[in-house]
């Protein structure tokens, strides 16, 4: 486990960026953009930056919809953080809902075109299959979804991880 | 970002109803993407094809989206095919298994090949 933290200019983890933007569809995509561009110096393959940018963009759409009911006033908060092991993505809306759990039902597409279930109800399913870790916290005033990618090559590495 | 909302082209290629789709396929896409079905389903052909050469993103939303379409098509005992996905839409199709109920082809030329065959 490794401690996360504010700016450490001695090489530990640091704040890549932190930012927060309306929650107004389609700026999942502007976060997911952002988060990018603010990790381009970490060297991720291009495979592993496109994982990145759709649980992002996920993540934050969930956010903006779940938790700020999509009110432009409530923003969405980001933060992203790296060490030498890891990049964590801190994705953290103000709703007062309880805190998201992960649906227990794996989206099961046969059932989906059976009408058994709805065809909905893939976003933290892509965002599981697209981080190495997914974490999701919070109290009554907020909810944080925190996604954490090896920076070592780790189980959903590259073309190139044996 | 200015969102790029999709535009769907319907054209008939091969006895095929080809779907040129440009853009981005979330939220924002369901009429564009269900008008373009329906236009192409209404010469009742055996194969309906996706062509997703102008797409830049999909999201989970698009994905649903996806997944109505072929379980209209289902229904009406056609194939639903896919072309052009990038390496990471394919991966998010296999992830799905929407790959498991669609034919998913690099291109066009190998799609249509493909769904001429009986």
């Amino acid at each position: 486990m490794t401690a996360y933290g504010r700016p450490d200019h001695g090489g530990g983890p640091r704040v890549l960026t932190e930012f927060s933007l309306p929650s107004e569809p389609g700026n999942e995509r502007r976060v997911a953009d952002d988060v990018a561009g603010a990790v381009e110096s970490l060297g991720l393959a291009p495979d592993r930056m496109e994982r990145l940018k759709t649980a992002v963009a996920e993540a934050t759409m969930n956010a903006m919809e779940h938790g700020n009911g999509y009110r432009p006033e409530v923003p969405v908060v980001v933060e992203v953080i790296s060490s030498s092991q890891e990049l964590l993505v801190r994705i953290t809306d103000l709703g007062g809902s309880p805190v998201p759990v992960p649906d227990p039902e794996v989206p099961d597409l046969s059932a989906k075109l059976e009408g058994l279930q709805t065809p909905r109800g893939w976003g933290l399913f892509l965002i599981q299959n697209m981080v190495d870790e997914m974490n999701i916290t919070g109290d009554r005033d907020h909810h944080t979804v925190e996604l954490v990618m090896h920076l070592e090559e780790g189980p959903k590495g590259g073309e190139d991880a044996s | 970002m200015p969102a790029k909302y999709l535009e769907a082209e319907v054209r008939r290629e091969a006895g095929v109803a080809v779907i040129e789709l440009r853009g981005e396929i979330d939220a924002f896409a369901e009429e564009a993407l269900a008008a373009a079905y329906e236009e192409a389903e209404a010469e009742n052909p055996e194969t309906v094809l996706l062509d997703f050469e102008g797409v830049d993103y999909i999201n989970s939303t698009g994905i649903a989206l996806i997944v109505g379409l072929l379980a209209k098509a289902r229904a009406a005992k056609k194939r639903l095919v896919a072309c052009n996905l990038s390496a990471h839409y394919v991966e998010i199709f296999n992830i799905t298994r929407l790959s498991d109920f669609m034919g998913v082809y690099p291109d066009r030329v190998s799609a249509l090949s493909e769904a001429s065959t009986p």
